[in-house]
């Protein structure tokens, strides 16, 4: 019995759905407020202290909002992609060890990590989908675009995702992180560094934000949608961002490890988890305003003769001096 | 100039027969009234002999019996060539196949006046509704609007919208830019054709914010009218003021003072100066870069303060008036001027290395959009265009206006011809007109700000040019001796530059669309141009809220 | 391949992290606009000679002379009002001047008219003061 009310608590409230929830709009935040402060704007600031309160505000606003659904659309379609989605995305994060363990107690698994990255696929098919579903020229190229970037650049990802994995032995998400004593960014900086860029065209961020290009497709494939299911949508969009950035917090940056000063060591981890995902958010941000956006053709060129070479090759590099590694890490 | 003299000569020499009258005026203006049907001749004459030359726009003007069209012709000064059709039967031969650039201008006064092209390719309406009576042509000089125009418009259902080419056909969808769309600020149709993320074909549809300024401008006085002239477009306001009253000063004989005119040209440049960077940071915006975006228009908000302290207002300078401007600039002003003006070079230097060096905006610009030299020169286009497309034309060295003449500047141009030399050349004008600003606040003459003018302006008609941001704009204006003009033309330089649009897009992908129409720089207010009309007694034209929600009224709205 | 660079924006952007905003909390930070701003209009009643030059002039036709205590006097329609101060300047007698007061969005469409009155009882409130 006690053990079911610690599943269920972890899996609503704490670190489940609930805080997933806060943690998510607090990123939102944060990434509007550091994208105005690097185009010199005040970034939201009027409700609540320093514009906190924004996203909550945007998403009631939306909740409230009439929601439309288009005549012609596949209606099932329309209204379960976006809910699809989203469920995708959070499931995908009950895996991420925020507090040091995963969301439900002992449920990772050798593999994990792969589970993850087909996770955010799925749910990617689910965001192409209700594009298609739309009916809208706009949408429906916006929804081809996600297709063709985002089957694209899985492959680099995973090529990428696999070396942290290689130097822990092992393809579960907590043990990467665990086995992170020295942060991996510093044994493999460049697969870090690529695996950042990659993730910038996953997440859709400038300068691959082909997709939902609103001066060339206006909303890309969420043109129709409004109100709730426009709110699902934008959410999904959200956890994602945190999915991806949290993704390089524990294969790269050794997770929620860190230094325990004082009082319950979950804090601390929680603490490091947050801040070092903070950190990324800020890199992503500052990639994404330094760049135009580019062409799908110049994407879909850039990934395969650039970036599939170069995540092959900062693999095999990886697996080279692995020995070498293995002596630092001790 | 010796170009405008040589065309004139062979004009004279060659079309010795047909010429009914020749008038040259001022200096770099002429006027020629040739027999019917010639008028082809002395374009084709005119387009083989000198080089660069261009047609500006054709105006009609109603003259009671017979319905005078005037092609502006610009060949160092402007060579207005004249011929009339009768009112009762206005045919005359199309110069579309010698000129394809004069397409749009002739489907203008067609749409308008009723005049029909022989032979033109294309003959539709360009301005007006779909749905606007047939023949029903509101610049002919008797046109009473309709006490029950309601219902002589046809029904809605007729509209394009049903028409079979916007069906899809196998793998070419359309995608419907406008009217309402995040590339475009302003509404106009534009329907491409798309083949995957290919471009095949696009339609442009203008119109959606025809205000029928150039009605509105005849009911009007002539003072009045400067400040009509001056909402056509907001961003080139003083552009279209200094065009105006050049045209009645000149028609006029008024001498401006010289004073007067130093700071025309500052305030003109001040124009062009915010209107570029306006155009860079969208440039930025439409590429997906929102720092480049936001850092561009922080950097620009110091040149519109500037502006509101010269004028009164960050926009609407209201600073020009015939005879002379309104208001007089103070040290303190100028000092401060000079501040910023240093600022901003420093700025738009930056800037300029950013399109120059930039990797992911190079990718973005450079091959996309290209508009050949051979071509620009077809299409007629202007400004900014024109030079990146490697033709170093502009007013105000071409026919110098204001303190042009007195003032030293270089005409930027690029041979690349695609949207990455029209934004260099945009922001390389930047730094030019700041040199502008700073010689013509140091050399600033004392003296008058304007001379008084009556209200009644002899007869007489003038064309007068000037160089806006976006290229030559032309302002037409026929006196008949009173208070109220007789005829105001306006042709602003988006109308041109929008015609070799669907040649520069044709075969780019959907994301090089919004790159190219930002790199044309559009302003559709300055292309409709336009006021409301009321439709009982044509005199009231203000409006009011009520009036607007009176159901009766609003279709009168056009 | 083109020569890899990199982006000419990155030291301008991220040196932005620790400027302070260039925009401002508008509604809550005032603004402080020129002298010589072409704003609201002030009217001086005892100035007007009821010429009607100011309604004649009006390229807006914002202007329409009321009857108020037995004189002539100009009623501005500041929704139809183009802010170009021809009115000001066709003043024979400088009665019409311009302030710096631009706030003037509302939702109450009586609150576009400046009446006569206005400028009327604001002089008899100083001059009972005075007394």
């Amino acid at each position: 019995m006690a053990l079911d009310l610690i599943f269920l608590v972890r899996t609503l409230v704490f670190p489940g759905f609930i805080f997933l929830l806060v943690l998510v709009l607090f990123f939102d935040w944060f990434e509007r407020k550091v994208a105005a402060r690097f185009q010199n704007r005040m970034g939201p600031s009027y409700a609540g202290p320093f514009g906190i309160l924004q996203p909550i505000a945007d998403y009631i606003k939306l909740f409230s909002k009439e929601d439309i659904t288009p005549k012609q659309t596949n209606k099932l379609l329309f209204v379960a992609a976006p809910i699809l989605a989203f469920s995708f995305f959070v499931f995908a994060l009950f895996y991420i060890p925020i507090d040091g363990s995963n969301v439900i107690l002992n449920s990772s698994f050798e593999g994990d990590l792969l589970l993850v990255l087909l996770l955010v696929t799925l749910a990617n098919f689910g965001i192409f989908l209700s594009g298609w579903a739309s009916l809208n020229p706009y949408s429906g190229i916006g929804a081809t675009r996600v297709l063709t970037q985002f089957l694209g650049y899985d492959i680099p990802l995973i090529l990428l995702a696999i070396g942290p994995a290689f130097l822990a032995k092992s393809l579960s998400i907590v043990n990467i992180t665990a086995s992170q004593s020295i942060p991996f960014v510093l044994l493999i900086p460049w697969s870090c560094a690529l695996f950042i860029i990659v993730l910038q065209a996953e997440l859709e961020k400038d300068p691959f934000d082909i997709p939902h290009a609103e001066t060339e497709i206006v909303g890309g494939y969420e043109t129709e949608y409004s109100g709730r299911k426009l709110a699902f949508i934008k959410l999904s969009e959200d956890f994602q961002f945190l999915i991806g950035a949290a993704l390089v917090t524990v294969l790269f940056l050794g997770g929620s490890n860190g230094p325990v000063l004082f009082g319950m060591p979950e804090i601390w981890h929680i603490f490091w988890f947050i801040v070092k995902t903070l950190g990324v958010v800020f890199v992503l941000e500052y990639v994404g305003n330094v760049a135009a956006r580019l062409r799908i053709d110049q994407v879909v060129h850039g990934n395969w003769k650039l970036l599939i070479p170069l995540s092959v090759l900062s693999l095999a590099l990886t697996i080279g001096i692995e020995p070498l590694l293995r002596s630092v890490i001790g | 100039m010796e170009m405008f003299e040589d065309a004139v000569d062979v004009l004279k020499k060659n079309l010795e027969d047909a010429i009914l009258e020749f008038r040259v005026p001022k200096p770099r203006k002429a006027y020629v009234l040739l027999k019917p049907e010639r008028h082809r001749d002395a374009i084709s004459l005119l387009l083989k002999q000198v080089e660069n030359a261009e047609l500006s726009t054709i105006t009609g003007t109603d003259l009671g019996n017979e319905i005078e069209l005037n092609y502006h012709m610009a060949c160092g000064g402007t060579i207005t060539i004249k011929s009339r059709v009768p009112r009762e039967k206005p045919v005359i031969r199309t110069i579309t196949d010698i000129l394809p650039g004069a397409n749009l201008y002739e489907r203008e006064v067609f749409d308008l006046l009723g005049v029909i092209f022989e032979g033109h390719p294309n003959l539709q309406r360009l301005m007006l509704p779909e749905n606007w009576p047939q023949g029903d042509y509101p610049l002919r000089r008797d046109w009473k609007p309709h006490a029950n125009q309601e219902n002589s418009f046809v029904s809605e259902e007729t509209s394009q919208t049903e028409t079979e080419d916007l069906k899809d056909a196998g793998s070419i969808i359309n995608v419907i830019v406008g009217p309402q769309h995040p590339v475009l600020h302003e509404p106009e149709m534009f329907s491409f054709k798309v083949d995957g993320e290919t471009v095949v074909d696009v339609e442009v549809r203008l119109g959606y914010v025809h205000r029928g300024i150039e009605k509105a401008a005849e009911r009007m006085m002539y003072f009045q009218n400067v400040y009509l002239v001056e909402r056509i477009c907001g961003i080139c306001n003083a552009a279209h003021t200094t065009c105006f009253c050049q045209a009645v000063e000149d028609i006029g004989n008024i001498d401006t003072p010289p004073r007067a005119l130093y700071l025309r040209t500052i305030i003109h440049e001040l124009n062009r100066v915010h209107s570029h960077l306006l155009l860079l940071g969208v440039a930025g915006h439409l590429l997906g870069f929102e720092a480049l975006f936001q850092h561009v228009w922080r950097d620009r908000e110091p040149v519109m303060d500037i502006v509101e302290r010269i004028t009164g207002n960050r926009l609407m300078s209201g600073f020009n008036t015939i005879g002379g401007v309104r208001r007089d600039i103070d040290p303190n002003t100028i000092e401060k001027t000079l501040k910023t003006v240093k600022e901003v070079r420093k700025r738009t230097t930056f800037y300029k290395k950013v399109f120059e060096e930039d990797p992911t905006l190079r990718l973005r610009t450079e091959g996309v959009g290209v508009l050949s030299r051979s071509d620009a020169l077809k299409f007629c286009v202007v400004g900014p265009v024109a030079r990146g497309s490697g033709i170093a034309m502009d007013v105000r060295k071409d026919d110098p206006y204001a303190a042009y003449e007195e003032i030293p500047f270089n005409v930027v141009s690029y041979k690349e011809c695609d949207t990455w030399a029209r934004l260099m050349v945009r922001a390389e004008e930047v730094l030019e007109s700041l040199d502008i600003l700073d010689y013509a606040l140091s050399h600033l003459p004392s003296g008058r700000l304007r001379v008084r003018v009556q209200r009644k302006i002899p007869e007489g008609e003038a064309v007068s040019r000037v160089e806006a941001p976006r290229g030559e704009l032309i302002h037409y204006i026929k006196s008949d001796g009173t208070a109220y003009p007789y005829r105001v033309k306006v042709r602003a330089p988006t109308l041109a530059n929008l015609m070799a649009f669907p040649d520069a897009i044709r075969g780019a992908f959907i994301a090089d669309i919004p790159s190219v129409i930002g790199s044309l720089d559009p302003c559709f207010s300055c292309t409709d141009r336009m006021a409301f009309l009321d439709t009982k007694n044509g005199q009231k034209w203000h409006w009011s809220l009520d009036d607007v929600n009176n159901s009766k009224n609003r279709k009168a709205l056009i | 391949m083109a020569k890899i660079r990199l982006p000419t924006m990155i030291k301008d952007v991220g040196s932005c992290i620790f400027k302070k905003p260039f925009t401002r909390e508008y509604p809550a930070v005032k603004v402080q606009v020129p002298e010589g701003y072409r704003g609201r209009h002030t009217f001086d009643p005892e100035k007007c000679i009821s010429c009607g030059l100011c309604e004649r002039d009006c390229p807006a036709k914002a202007i329409e002379l009321v009857e108020v205590s037995g004189k002539r006097m100009p009623k501005f329609y500041l929704d139809r009002c183009i802010f170009c101060y021809q009115c000001a300047e066709s003043c024979p007698r400088d009665a019409i001047k311009l302030s710096t007061t631009f706030e003037m969005s509302t939702t109450e469409k009586k609150e576009l008219l400046i009446l006569p009155e206005e400028f009327i009882s604001k002089q008899k409130v100083t001059t009972d003061e005075g007394k």
